[in-house]
């Protein structure tokens, strides 16, 4: 397991010349010696996933951070923008992205010397690891009104989120002008990040609504397991493919996008409580066909493996996996259903207990894809009623539009569609 | 077990890093000028700091992001500034280096000259020799230090000021007063939204009014009996009763208390010397209380005027920034950004009043909320560094 976790820290060991380097953001990069230091200690950290997560360069024509396994801790941010026009906005991209950039990158950060406070608040000591930190910015419909004069601008699904049959929104939950997901191997990097951000955009944006993540160890293997103790995101399809990835997640020309979106993709995410006092009050055989997985494995109800095919065809009515289980009803695993697979970057929450002294914790579900309607709610609305609906209550969320990529230093999120 | 492994090895790196520093410190300024790379990354100088050698160990200046190694070899403690030595202005400052004690400074330094500044406590400074910088990007920002003998003029002129607003206020709760001896609700509601405004235009953040801000504005915070609790007096106690429809005749004692305290406050501020250090953390403060306080509804005990009390707050902040203004035109260069937001806040805020009455806090809409937190926000962010530059600093 050696090496999985370590990246951030080998980044702050190693020092400046780490910066700018590729960085292994998950996956079993060898521990390199570094010359200056005498050398480098491998930090064992526990492992995500079970697959090598790809490199997570802060430039390119994607934002890259979509497509990484869920690291340890997340905050996802929902803003409204105040900047009063225009240029404001585009002022407020500029800066959000060269803080991104930034942060991630790592370094040494600047001393104000006497003309003001510190600039950095000091929390991840003087120097911030290289890669240790993913960000990922997306834009909500409500962006597209007629304050920024980007009116019919919108991509081409992007609404507000719905309220679906079996969610109980709250408004104070739901929506916003931009996203921002954070994501780290550690709770300090990614409140680091947020204070940072949020402190150079103050006049520019506000804050929303915020819901924290993590996401668990594999316990004891495998995938990451949700608070219901069920193994969830088994069946994603393959970031490391690129053409998987130009299929179902990247919106493109292709797929009627505006010029400006074209590298983008749609996020959804979605805050579900999970009633956890009541699911603990039920059987595991009930738990299981409710899921159609077993929950020590993870194996689907006709397999032995975590990562064994559930065979739907040799089980027409059900007997073995439930016609209305979660996985048959997500994935029927059929060609008609084949592109309408989505990428999923979910994580646990835990914030506290309700007024009833029950425990408020659940999923916060992040997925991402090329078309909202086709994929997303092609699923939700299949989804719509499913046994397990009874044991949780989807209560926020919001659809976003995960910006293409930053190109470059001179590129911003946003550029193509604000100039 | 992976715990366990994973806390060994970061601790054995800890280690290391430890061994590594301490060589550091004790090899001198020629290990340091070799480049050899510190726990931090950044390359570093042992500078001496006393009266004889201040300055020494600067062998070989390079731009760029740095780190000085200041050891204080004298009897007592010392301040430091890098310096530009032309004009003074100050690229970096280390306060309180003990005796035989090391301090860090982590600056960044372009093409130019640079000289370090010693001032120990209890003797003249002392600049030690000029070190030159050449080729390299842009160096930290910089600015001129503002001394105490600066900030009296500025200091005395904001005391006036205060002195005036304070006799207006005397006049202004003697009308509440009377309003509620008469027995007059809606003149006494008047008087109070009147007089209480009058009080936040003077900016009595943190203490700057001492004790007498308790008695004169306090809330019920550490009150045991809440709105109940003997101690809750001033405007706040007046306000609940006022708006809790308590009888006029009830709020008599507390409106008479608070002319008195507000009388008291005023014979006082006469004879008081404001500390002129103070007027750049002033310049600051009020609106980091605005935002804690008003914006967030905390002080609220009824008559919904907690935008009110944001917009004299503002006035309240640029009556320092007035008399701040000429030292802050050579050295902040976001001045006049900060100005346009400050137009920008007044204007938002007096947009909450319609025909003639303030709108309550909770019915703003989400949207209107939102602007008030972002546009208080930046203001305070642009704020803070207003007080850091009009932080006293010694140059003698």
């Amino acid at each position: 397991m050696s090496g999985v976790n370590g990246v951030g820290r080998r980044g702050f060991l190693r020092g400046a010349a780490l910066a700018g380097a590729g960085l292994a953001a998950g996956g079993a990069a060898p521990a390199q010696g570094s010359p200056g230091t005498g050398g480098t200690v491998p930090v064992p950290g526990p492992a995500l996933g079970t697959a090598a997560a790809p490199p997570v360069p802060f430039h390119g024509p994607h934002q890259t951070s979509v497509l990484t396994a869920p690291r340890r801790v997340t905050a996802f941010t929902a803003f409204d923008v105040t900047a009063g026009d225009r240029r404001e906005l585009a002022e407020l991209l500029r800066t959000l992205t060269a803080r991104a950039r930034a942060l991630t990158d790592g370094g040494t950060p600047a001393d104000p010397g006497i003309t003001g406070p510190p600039t950095d608040s000091g929390i991840l000591g003087p120097r911030l690891a290289a890669g240790a930190l993913t960000v990922t910015v997306g834009v909500g419909a409500s962006l597209f009104d007629d304050r920024f004069g980007l009116h019919g601008q919108a991509p081409r699904r992007l609404t507000a989120m719905p309220s679906f049959p079996d969610d109980d929104l709250r408004p104070e939950w739901c929506h916003g002008d931009l996203s921002l997901q954070l994501c780290a191997d550690d709770t300090d990097t990614v409140l680091h990040a947020l204070r940072d951000l949020a402190r150079q955009t103050r006049g520019g944006m506000q804050v929303r609504w915020r819901m924290d993540g993590f996401s668990s160890p594999p316990r004891p293997s495998g995938t990451p397991r949700n608070l219901m103790g069920f193994k969830d995101g088994t069946a994603n399809p393959d970031a490391g493919s690129a053409r998987e990835m130009d299929r179902l997640v990247w919106a493109g020309r292709d797929s009627g996008e505006p010029a400006w979106a074209v590298g983008g993709s749609y996020q959804v995410v979605r805050l579900i409580r999970m009633l956890v006092e009541f699911w603990d009050r039920v059987s595991l055989t009930e738990q299981e066909r409710m899921f159609g997985r077993n929950r020590e494995t993870g194996a689907p109800l006709d397999g032995n493996h975590e990562h064994d095919t559930p065979h739907y065809a040799g089980d027409p009515k059900g007997d073995v996996i439930p016609l209305d289980s979660h996985i048959r009803l997500a994935n029927p695993r059929t060609p008609a259903t084949d592109g309408q697979r989505i990428l999923r970057r979910s994580y646990n929450y835990d914030q506290g207990v309700d007024r009833n002294g029950n425990l408020d914790m659940g999923l916060l579900f992040c997925c991402y894809q090329r078309d909202l309607a086709a994929q997303f709610e092609a699923v939700q609305h299949r989804l719509a009623g499913e046994p397990l609906t009874d044991y949780l209550t989807p209560f926020g969320g919001g659809y976003f539009y995960a910006l293409p990529g930053v190109r470059d230093t001179s590129d911003w999120y946003g550029r193509a569609l604000l100039t | 077990m992976r715990s366990t492994t994973r806390t060994g090895a970061v601790g054995g790196v800890l280690v290391a890093g430890g061994l590594l520093a301490g060589l550091l410190l004790t090899g001198g300024a020629d290990d340091a000028e070799a480049g050899r790379a510190a726990p931090d990354g950044l390359p570093h100088t042992g500078i001496e700091v006393s009266p004889s050698r201040c300055g020494r160990g600067w062998q070989h200046p390079h731009p760029g992001l740095q780190v000085f190694d200041l050891h204080n070899t004298s009897d007592t403690a010392a301040e430091v500034y890098l310096k530009n030595p032309a004009d003074g202005s100050v690229y970096g400052e280390v306060e309180g280096i003990g005796p035989g004690t090391t301090r860090q400074l982590r600056i960044r330094l372009g093409r130019g000259a640079y000289a370090f500044m010693c001032l120990p406590d209890d003797t003249h400074a002392v600049t030690g020799p000029t070190a030159r910088v050449t080729g390299g990007g842009p160096a930290g920002p910089a600015a001129a230090p503002v001394t105490e003998h600066d900030l009296i003029p500025p200091a005395l002129a904001y005391q006036k000021w205060v002195g005036r607003g304070l006799d207006g206020l005397v006049g202004e709760t003697g009308r509440l007063r009377d309003a509620l001896a008469d027995g007059d609700r809606a003149a006494a509601e008047d008087a109070w939204l009147s007089a209480h405004l009058a009080y936040e235009r003077l900016g009595a953040a943190y203490g700057a009014f001492g004790d007498a801000d308790g008695k004169i504005n306090g809330t019920t915070a550490g009150l045991p009996d809440g709105v109940r609790d003997p101690a809750f007096t001033g405007f706040h106690r007046i306000e609940y009763g006022l708006w809790h429809g308590r009888t006029t005749a009830s709020l008599r004692g507390p409106a008479t208390a608070l002319a008195a305290a507000v009388k008291a406050l005023r014979d006082d501020w006469a004879e008081a010397r404001m500390e002129p250090a103070d007027l750049g953390l002033r310049a600051h403060e009020i609106l980091e209380n605005t935002l804690q306080f008003e914006l967030t509804g905390r002080t609220d005990y009824g008559s919904g005027s907690n935008l009110a009390t944001a917009r004299a707050n503002l006035d309240g902040t640029r009556a320092v920034l007035a008399r701040l203004r000429p030292l802050l035109v050579t050295r902040y260069p976001e001045l006049p950004a900060l100005e346009r937001k400050l137009d920008r806040a007044q204007d938002l805020l007096d947009g909450f009043r319609r025909d003639g009455r303030w709108t309550p806090l909770d019915r703003l809409d989400r949207r209107q909320r939102e602007r008030a937190d972002a546009v208080l926000g930046d203001l305070v962010e642009r704020l803070a560094s207003v007080a850091t530059l009009c932080d006293a600093r010694r140059t003698v």
